[in-house]
């Protein structure tokens, strides 16, 4: 019965991305980082943001600030204009979450950077790029198969999204059989659109879905 | 067995009808939102919802604020703390219920 009621107030959660702005945000994050990388590969031998410090310090110093802060007005705006009017406003505090709850995700967010991390040194240690790689794409299909599964339960159509992405994956590493890292791009290009895609997609149905009521209807 | 009526008995009567139960349980899991949101969750018609939150509203557990968005008139409700400590108290009843 509690569970029931707990099950019932995810539900206030899973809104947050109701209208998509979740997926668009993190499609939109790597998408960053992936043109990011493109233009690194295209730059001369001896540009300066090419070395792994600068490039460093421009992604997290500038790149990351900017896409944070001009995403978080692009989703207000769709909030404020779109998503409110019609299915209303909701504020999110720490309310009914306690802090060991907070430090449990972010060690756990922490432990698997850490191993993704090292899961292509480890690979290259063994002479199992391949290997790697397989598990790169599973975490990368694996994460969004848990994002719908917490944030998106409400539409069962993205479970044919996880199945295109795990098969768009697996015939990019057909196409581009090596496995290291710069070749890496077209996967997660392929993945930064999946996101994007499935976040407009959501948008789109829930323009379709939804209309704002009648002014006087408060 | 008969701790396990006992717990029934003191199950909060506010709380334990249907329809309030839905808002208590919604309005635990956030900050605040509008009457617009309550009633997309809840599906009920906007003279049940403000019946029940009237009820609520009487009982100190939720506060309601009328106030704008714009021009267009917003009503926002939020759980005051002892609406937050009813709800945990009626769980955990709950749980000792069954």
């Amino acid at each position: 019965m509690t569970d029931t009621l707990q099950n019932y107030a995810r539900r206030t959660r899973r809104y947050d991305n109701i209208d998509g702005t979740g997926e668009m945000y993190m499609g939109i994050m790597v998408l960053a980082f992936v043109l990011l990388g493109y233009l690194q590969a295209i730059l001369p031998e001896n540009s300066m943001w090419r070395y792994r410090f600068a490039s460093l310090v421009f992604a997290y110093a500038v790149l990351l600030p900017v896409l944070a802060f001009g995403y978080w007005g692009v989703r207000r705006t769709i909030k404020k204009y779109i998503t409110w009017p019609r299915t209303g406003y909701v504020a999110y505090g720490h309310c009914g979450k306690s802090w060991w709850s907070n430090i449990a995700a972010l060690v756990i967010a922490l432990v698997v950077v850490v191993v993704c991390a090292n899961v292509e040194r480890l690979a290259r240690h063994f002479h199992a790029m391949s290997l790697g790689r397989a598990v790169w794409m599973a975490f990368n299909v694996a994460a969004y198969a848990f994002w719908i599964l917490f944030k998106s339960k409400e539409h069962p159509w993205k479970r044919l999204i996880v199945v295109l992405m795990a098969l768009g994956l697996f015939a990019i590493a057909f196409i581009v059989p090596r496995g290291d890292f710069d070749s890496r791009r077209p996967e997660m290009l392929f993945i930064a659109l999946t996101w994007l895609a499935s976040g407009v997609a959501t948008l789109y149905s829930y323009i379709r879905h939804t209309q704002p009521p009648a002014p006087e209807s408060e | 067995m008969k701790e396990q009526l006992r717990a029934i008995s003191e199950l909060d009567r506010v709380i334990h009808e249907p329809g309030r139960l839905m808002i208590v349980a919604l309005l635990a899991a956030v900050k605040e939102c509008d009457f617009l949101f309550l009633q997309h969750e809840t599906e009920m018609n906007k003279g049940n919802l403000s019946s029940h939150l009237a009820r609520l509203e009487e009982a100190g557990y939720v506060e309601i604020e009328k106030t704008y968005r714009g021009k267009v008139p917003q009503t926002l409700l939020r759980l005051t703390r002892a609406g937050r400590t009813a709800f945990d108290q009626y769980r955990k009843g709950l749980k000792a219920a069954f």
